[in-house]
């Protein structure tokens, strides 16, 4: 079954990648406002239902894809 | 003597130490900022200098690739004129296609500084013209150059291929440290020779690109 | 909420409440608690050391600015001067290494151009637990990756390290920055001392956030087991910006736009405005709603207190407001006046014309509470009747074997993994890089060689801590020696366990004793640092850690290198020794440590400039300082390049035996290497060192005595392999 992981900075959290994208695009008239810069994995995992495979991939998350001091993150069963 | 403009984008890091070099060459260097369009006419060479513009966010040389400067540093380069982007200056040259292929993370995932031995595959003559090996050092974390195998074959068939490693110190295909644009004109490499102009740096191989 | 919940709730004791009180003639209102509370705690105000502090050599014809800014300044002649300082960040890095240490350096780079001055060093101090220990691998890749992320995107290169591995900091790692700033000539230093009545109080740089709201008093405090709770204090830098703050702050300061600046460090916008204003004998009437905020629900409170990074603040004239604005716009950053400088010293702040406080400074910052805690006379530690002090055991007969494995073992192996990870050169003024002796770079306007040395090693602190207290001076001063170089003056990073315990407030006042004698005999005086207490986990100190740097000038670019270039050349061993110990390599054996002899400051001084002139004097081809493990161990790191060495000491020097010779530690000893033709200069002079001709540089072996002959090749194996045999998951 296959996962996606959505990781972004913690909202209390700078973000400085956001920050420096989000400048330059509104430099260039492109107007947008709390843009956060984050990252996407996908993965497949072996599962009998949506909900072993979040809770495979949510032990994974836990373990090494996100720090959490400074990311939260969301699963997504594709 | 040449008038050489040095871009200066935010973030940019390495632009006094090319200042430097310049003016130890005799050239009489000029700042170009990231926000402003130049005459190309009002200088015979550009340089872009290494660093992390923007902080290397998005991805690296994709923000500074965009500023108004590298509009007149691509007019420059249509022209003919001689550009040299060293490190993430040769990011941006490729970023904005002014050189082909791509800078990616090093394969071991590490900043890499070293010392590296290189090794000329083909001549760039407005920029370190004959020697044909030299010793520089390199400092980066994004510098394993990258490009499809249609475009390795044609840019090794009209000897683009510029400077080697010879030990790869971050994966890059072929060993390749630089490379040129069809004309020649415009060149990057990811080692620093501005870091390597006199004995007292541990090396002056450097003093022949400027 | 009753007072014993805020007591607690803002660690402030019961003894400085009434003190408190009494200040203010009331107890403590609102807002004012938090500003106590910051400003109080041991991190902020020193309480438990200034005292102390204050006995420190910090006196030199040198010095022009010395403790109480945020960096010491030292006039280097020719108009050429710097500024430097150290300062830990132990406690953030070992909650998030890579942030921790990231900022770490972010905050001391503040530091040094806070005062005017470009950065152009940076020096890491680190101390590790063992490989083994519990996420050390972790904590060692983060805080690494940490100083590389933040130190090679703002473009300061690291020139110099020192590493070290003990079961001590296994649960509280020690992570101590250091910085360097260069004036060149006509270029001003700027200080904190704010003046002029209604002069603009301005904010500069990143917006306000919840970042590290009470780390100043979190820093103040030991490590538990409920170290997840505190996660929230975590702070994020971002090096890029700091990139625009130094160009632009350095900008502004060049067009005389600013009066005076200080960072936001620990405790953020409250120390920052509270010292300004302290510093200079004036108030300051500021409206907290009008500093720019990330998150628009925070409080008075949280503003006052929160630690977001990269950011200052500047008093300007009104008149320069528009053209300061302009500079900083051009950077891409936002400056904005939060208000304004009052004759009488008070600071009034304000929240939507509300009045919070209104408060003399001088409570908070000079009248801070001092406590001289208890602490014992120093008694000398681990010392013995015989001379020989060197390890019995019985491997030791296999002095080969031996020899690599203390190239090997995770103390004296390379270092490389780490180096190799920061921009060294970036500045294009590097010299020696952090693979040599000592780092160098070149002053470009008078074209000399400046060097900085970081000292202190925890295995001479363990034997005894004022005698390594002398050494973290007497060692690194004597490595700047060793090339050429005369000390100039002196940081310290003092990281220390729990104050209030009598054992430990004892190390504290011996090696604290101990490096400002060897300062003074130097005339080197100690200009700036800063104090880490509380380093203890669960009741556990570590290693009382006085870590230093040293800076110190050459005229010459050049001087003598590290490893040994020529062949046919004689090695020669300068001693003056007074201070015998098993040292590093005890330990590794894990032998109980002993020592006989003690430091003489003065004698050490007198080495250490001996060295100096015989150095600049004659043609040195290469040095090094004996150190960790002994001389068997400093010869194999001079042959780690293309030429080797024969030594051979039985005749000239018979009183020792083997292991004591080769593998103890005699403090001091410098190995040189020199042409024939010089040695002949000086075979027949009179030195007030111990001056004996050792061996010949050549061949492709290290032999020694006849009981070591090691082929280059296998050395280089054991050191440059030894890193990946301890640290499998990052070599």
């Amino acid at each position: 079954m296959k996962v996606a992981v959505k990781i972004l900075p913690r909202n209390e959290v700078l973000d400085s990648q956001g920050r420096t994208v989000e400048k330059t695009l509104n430099s260039h008239n492109y107007p947008v406002s709390n843009c956060r810069v984050g990252k996407y994995i996908e993965l497949e995992v072996e599962a009998s239902s949506a909900e072993e495979a979040q809770q495979k991939v949510k032990a994974m998350a836990e373990f090494i894809l996100f720090n959490p001091m400074t990311e939260s993150y969301q699963l997504e069963v594709l | 003597m040449k008038k050489i403009g040095v871009v200066r984008f935010l973030g940019t890091n390495c632009d006094r130490d090319i200042w430097q070099a310049c003016e130890a060459r005799g050239h009489e260097p000029v700042w170009l900022w990231h926000e402003d369009q130049f005459d190309i006419n009002t200088v015979d060479a550009v340089i872009i200098p290494g660093g992390f513009s923007y902080g290397d966010y998005l991805r690296c040389g994709a923000i500074a690739a965009k500023s108004p400067v590298m509009k007149s540093v691509t007019e420059f380069a249509k022209a003919g004129c001689p550009v040299l982007g060293i490190c993430n200056g040769f990011q941006i040259l490729c970023e904005v296609g002014l050189l082909p292929g791509v800078l990616v993370a090093n394969d071991h995932g590490k900043f890499i500084d070293t010392w590296v031995e290189l090794k000329q595959e083909n001549a760039c003559q407005p920029w370190a013209g004959e020697k044909m090996n030299c010793r520089l050092p390199v400092a980066h974390g994004e510098g394993r150059y990258q490009l499809s195998e249609q475009e390795l074959a044609l840019v090794k068939e009209r000897g683009q291929v510029w400077w080697s490693y010879k030990e790869n110190p971050n994966g890059s295909v072929e060993s390749i440290a630089g490379v040129m644009n069809e004309n020649k004109n415009v060149a990057g490499l990811m080692p620093h020779p501005e870091r390597a102009m006199f004995d007292w740096m541990g090396g002056n191989d450097g003093f022949s690109f400027f | 909420m009753n007072l014993q919940e805020n007591l607690k709730r803002y660690r402030i004791s019961q003894s400085e409440y009434e003190l408190i009180c009494e200040q203010l003639g009331r107890p403590p209102e609102g807002i004012e608690w938090a500003l106590y509370s910051a400003l109080w705690s041991e991190h902020c105000s020193y309480k438990s050391s200034k005292v102390h502090l204050k006995k420190l050599f910090s006196k030199s014809e040198r010095v022009l600015q010395s403790f109480g800014e945020n960096a010491g300044v030292i006039d280097l002649g020719q108009g050429e001067r710097v500024a430097f300082k150290m300062e830990s960040h132990n406690h953030p890095s070992f909650l998030e290494p890579y942030q921790g240490a990231a900022t770490g350096v972010g905050g001391i780079l503040r530091d040094i151009f806070t005062m005017g001055a470009r950065p152009v060093a940076l020096g890491n101090y680190l101390c590790f637990g063992e490989p083994h220990a519990d996420r050390m691998p972790e904590l060692v890749k983060g805080v690494v990756s940490g100083i590389s992320g933040y130190g090679n995107c703002v473009g300061v290169p690291n020139i110099t390290g020192q590493t070290e591995f003990h079961e001590s900091y296994n649960g509280n790692i020690l992570v101590n920055a250091f910085a360097l700033g260069l004036f060149r000539p006509g270029e001003k230093v700027f200080t904190s001392q704010a003046e002029g009545e209604g002069n603009l109080v301005v904010y500069v740089g990143a917006k306000t956030g919840g970042d590290g709201v009470h780390g100043a008093s979190m820093a103040s405090e030991s490590f538990d087991d409920d170290n997840e709770a505190k996660k929230p204090n975590v702070q994020i830098g971002d090096p890029f910006f700091e990139k625009l703050l130094i160009e632009s702050c350095i900008e502004v300061m060049n067009q005389g736009l600013v009066v005076a600046i200080q960072d936001m460090g620990a405790a953020g916008l409250t120390s920052s405005s509270f010292e300004m204003s302290s510093n200079g004998g004036v108030g300051f009437d500021i409206a907290l709603d009008k500093v720019p905020l990330r998150d628009s629900r925070m409080t008075p409170e949280e503003i006052l207190l929160s630690e977001s990074q990269e950011r200052m603040l500047l008093i300007c004239k009104p008149e320069n407001l528009p053209a300061l604005k302009d500079v900083f716009e051009r950077w891409s950053l936002d400056a904005t006046s939060i208000g304004h400088v009052t004759k009488e010293k008070v600071i009034r702040l304000t929240w939507k014309n509300e009045e919070l406080c209104s408060i003399d400074p001088d409570n908070l910052v000079e009248n801070a509470p001092l406590y001289n805690r208890p602490y014992k006379k120093w008694v000398p530690q681990n010392r013995t009747e015989s001379k020989d002090v060197s390890v019995l055991v019985d491997d030791l007969q296999n002095y080969q074997e031996q020899l690599l494995k203390c190239l090997s073992d995770v103390r004296g192996c390379s270092r490389n993994w780490v180096y190799d990870q920061y921009d060294q050169r970036v500045g294009a003024q590097t010299i020696a890089d952090c693979r040599q002796d000592v780092g160098v770079i070149r002053l470009p306007d008078s074209e000399r060689a400046l060097s900085v040395a970081l000292g202190c090693r925890p295995y001479v602190m363990r034997l005894d801590s004022h005698e390594g207290g002398k050494d973290s001076v007497a060692f690194p001063a004597l490595e700047l020696a060793s090339k050429g170089f005369e000390a100039m003056a002196v940081t310290d990073c003092l990281n220390f366990g729990n104050p209030e315990k009598e054992e430990l407030m004892t190390e504290f006042v011996a090696s604290v004793q101990g490096m400002s004698q060897a300062c003074e005999a130097l005339n080197a005086p100690i200009i700036s640092g800063n104090v880490s207490l509380y380093n203890e986990t669960k009741d556990e100190n570590v290693t009382s850690t006085p870590s230093t740097g040293i800076v110190g000038l050459r005229d010459s670019v050049y001087g003598p290198a590290s490893m040994v270039e020529k062949n046919d050349e004689v090695v020669v061993l300068l001693s003056k020794v007074q201070l015998k110990t098993g040292g590093q390599y005890a330990e590794m054996q894990k032998q109980p440590l002993r020592a006989f002899g003690e430091l003489c400051p003065q004698k050490t001084a007198n080495f250490v400039k001996d060295v100096k002139s015989f150095i600049n004097t004659y043609e040195i081809s290469s040095s090094k300082v004996v150190g960790k493990f002994g001389l068997a161990y400093s010869l194999a790191r001079m042959t780690l390049g293309s030429v080797g060495m024969s030594v051979k000491t039985d005749e000239v020097l018979p009183a020792m035996n083997f292991s004591e010779k080769y593998f103890s530690e005699n403090l001091y000893q410098v190995v040189v290497t020199l042409s024939q033709e010089t040695y002949s200069q000086i075979a027949d002079q009179k030195f007030d060192f111990e001056l004996v001709k050792i061996g010949r540089t050549g061949g492709n072996h290290l032999n020694i005595d006849n009981k070591i002959s090691i082929p280059l090749e296998e050395l280089k194996q054991s050191y440059f392999t030894g890193w990946g045999d301890h640290f499998e998951s990052l070599a």
